[in-house]
């Protein structure tokens, strides 16, 4: 008889472990983002009005109180909406590490990568000598790792935003722990001001159930978590998304019931079969009950290729509420793109 | 080791010489590879550097000539980590060594009853408890529960498969496997509805020395030396146990006792090394083999062996693993030791040794 440790055990790890990596590796694989020409102006880069008081005392998004003792000079961003928001505050040339996904904005990519394939290397994290730290929560920067640099005392600020508020929130936090607080307000208030634009642009339209999705598997299809960060921002371009669970796992049954009018394909983004308005509809008509969704029917399969400025909580994040309010109400946004 | 030569049908290995040279090599071999792993890494620090680092924070020797990141990344990222791979793969070699004279079953392993699954349950709990938790007993509360996950399984399942007549080997083994599966559901539960911890949950349970640290090292290698130390003193008991129970006991040997001495001190170096790294296949299971296939089966030898070949083993696939990109130390165990492994199997089946 086997007298081995469970082994359904072990399948069921290495299951979700590759869902799970399925979804961290995606952003580093997908196309450039096609909407580069929407981005707003850049943010003013008025002087700070008074040299920040250092030390000054943060609190992160995890309830971390940390200290900064001096204006930061060698960051190192473990991820891409970190990095995105301190270049946009004028403080690009301050990073000393980041991520192999970092594609954006272009320089990056001459800074060394301290994250290569989702897995944080904390010798090359040390070994740039850091002198503030920007990690992400809900363990895309593992706890153990945010454990082990603290307990090297490294200044480490945990940036997790799951509302276009608090990446406002998130962009005054770094405003002030880089004494860039007037850009800060800037960026903050033209992205809010850009955000109202698109609500009223889509201000009274007929609201389509929509279906994001994330990352689809056999029977499976995750999409917007319920309550989540992606669903708010599906609900300012118009939309009623259709929301899985809590972790936005949706299953086929529920997703049939719901019969939703309008599928948005991130997947497209990284899946070149779903790239193509045709093949893609092909493609998920022959997905197990797809072929009678509504949706599928009257071919409002929509390969969306700006998942990653989508779901990617930087201040890009506006440029992916207006290419989410473009793919829903086409009409409301004429030919002026 | 003071052995009295009072029973000498009970010491049957190899000449002196040829143990001399399994221990040499075996010291040799960790020594060499402790001393790769604390000079290589990602981070580029010269190997000068790397050792005038340590001898300097042993000895407080030669000017500093390197920044301070170096000295942090040598002394508080690497050597933990490296000293933690030397205790557990050799707690682990050792305990999978005494399992598999103990149950006389050659697909014994340190977790075979249970303490990989108790200790799992006792991670994920932790991982999963709303709290902050790393600070806990200067350890942390994932290290702290499951060690008591771990050892309070054996312990249970002790007490369990012990009858009137004493503890059979099937029974043990048995009882092992039955509640494995219980708290292995349990765990297969708590990885259902871990929602957004869940990668901290799936990183522990597959293993990796990523998270060492000295406070970490302090509580488990003195558990660790401490039981294998023992365990390498009952050499000749578990020679005896080789023999089978009814021979062992009429060597003198009170096998019942002797039986739960044995699994508790396994399962004390099982718990501690598993709270401090996850559960890492392989080393357990395969190095007591290997090492028996080259030095035979006399515990005076093979119990020492393992540990020393264990030890380096997980240290070399370790600095394998994180110049990998941090990939799971157990796959860079399998990937090192199983292809060696089938050549000595191999070998001999065929008896290519044995050949005049």
């Amino acid at each position: 008889m086997a007298l081995r440790r469970p082994a359904f055990l072990t399948s069921v790890a290495l299951l979700f472990l590759f869902g799970l990596s399925a979804c961290a590796t995606a952003p580093g694989a997908g196309s450039p983002p096609a909407s580069a020409a929407d981005s707003g102006p850049p943010p003013s880069v008025a002087p700070s009005a008074a040299a920040a008081a250092y030390p000054v005392t943060l609190t992160d998004d995890t309830g971390r109180d940390v200290v900064i003792s001096a204006e930061p000079q060698r960051i190192v961003s473990l991820a891409p909406s970190n990095t995105e928001i301190v270049c946009a505050l004028g403080a690009c040339d301050r990073l000393v590490g980041v991520t192999d996904f970092d594609d954006y904005p272009a320089e990056v990519a001459d800074v060394d990568d301290v994250v290569i394939a989702a897995s944080v290397d904390v010798e090359l994290v040390v070994a740039a000598e850091p002198d503030l730290v920007l990690a992400a929560g809900n363990e895309l920067t593992p706890s153990t790792v945010i454990e082990q640099l603290d307990g090297l005392g490294l200044p480490l600020l945990v940036l997790y935003p799951e509302s276009l508020e608090e990446v406002y929130a998130d962009i005054e936090l770094l405003g002030r722990a880089l004494d860039r607080a007037s850009e800060a307000d800037a960026l903050v208030a033209g992205m809010e001001e850009r955000v109202a634009e698109v609500v009223a642009a889509v201000d009274g339209a007929e609201r389509p159930l929509t279906l994001y999705e994330v990352f689809h598997a056999e029977g499976t299809t995750y999409t917007a978590g319920d309550g989540s960060f992606l669903a708010s921002l599906l609900e300012l371009a118009g939309a009623e998304p259709l929301t899985g669970d809590a972790q936005g796992v949706l299953d086929t049954e529920t997703l049939v019931a719901a019969d939703p009018r309008l599928i948005l394909l991130g997947t497209a983004s990284y899946d070149q079969s779903l790239a193509d308005p045709d093949t893609a509809l092909a493609t998920v008509s022959a997905r197990a009950g797809w072929a009678e969704l509504a949706a599928v029917r009257d071919g409002a399969v929509v390969p969306y290729l700006d998942d990653i400025v989508t779901t990617r909580p930087g201040p890009r994040i506006v440029d992916g509420l207006e290419a989410l309010a473009r793919a829903i109400h086409p009409d409301r946004f004429g030919s002026d793109q | 080791m003071s052995a009295t030569t009072a029973v000498p049908s009970l010491a049957f290995g190899p000449s002196a010489g040829r143990s001399a040279l399994v221990i040499g090599g075996g010291a040799l071999f960790v020594l060499l590879a402790a001393t790769a792993a604390v000079t290589l890494g990602t981070s580029g620090i010269g190997v000068g550097d790397a050792v005038a680092i340590v001898v300097h924070r042993l000895t407080g020797i030669g000017p500093v000539t390197w920044p301070a990141s170096a000295e942090t990344i040598v002394w508080e990222l690497r050597l933990p980590r490296v000293v933690t791979g030397m205790v557990v793969g050799a707690g682990l070699a050792c305990a999978g060594t005494v399992f598999q004279a103990l149950l006389r079953n050659p697909m014994a392993d340190p977790y075979i009853i249970g303490p990989a699954a108790g200790a799992s349950l006792g991670a994920v709990v932790a991982l999963l408890l709303p709290v902050a938790t790393a600070g806990w007993l200067g350890i942390g509360l994932v290290q702290t529960l499951a060690f008591v996950g771990g050892l309070l399984t054996v312990l249970v399942v002790l007490a369990i498969a012990r009858g009137r007549g004493g503890t059979p080997v099937v029974t043990l083994l048995l009882a092992g496997y039955a509640i494995s599966s219980l708290l292995s559901a349990g765990v297969a539960l708590l990885i259902f509805s871990s929602g957004e911890r869940l990668a901290a949950v799936i990183s522990w349970l597959l293993g990796s020395l990523a998270g060492a640290s000295w406070p970490r090292v302090a509580v488990a290698a003195p558990l660790i030396v401490v039981s294998f130390t023992l365990l390498l003193l009952r050499w000749r008991r578990l020679n005896a146990l080789l023999l089978g129970e009814g021979p062992a006991a009429h060597l003198g040997i009170e096998v019942e006792r002797e039986k739960r001495v044995l699994t508790v001190l396994a399962a004390l170096a099982t718990s501690a090394a598993v709270a401090v790294s996850g559960t890492i296949g392989f080393v357990g299971l395969v190095v007591p083999h290997l090492v028996r296939l080259v030095v035979g089966p006399d515990h005076r030898l093979l119990l020492p062996a393992s540990l020393l070949y264990g030890a380096g083993l997980l240290v070399v696939a370790d600095l394998g693993a994180r110049l990998a990109g941090g990939v799971p130390v157990g796959v860079v165990t399998a990937l090192l030791g199983a292809p060696f492994f089938l050549w000595l199997l191999r070998r001999r089946v065929t008896g290519v040794e044995d050949r005049p």
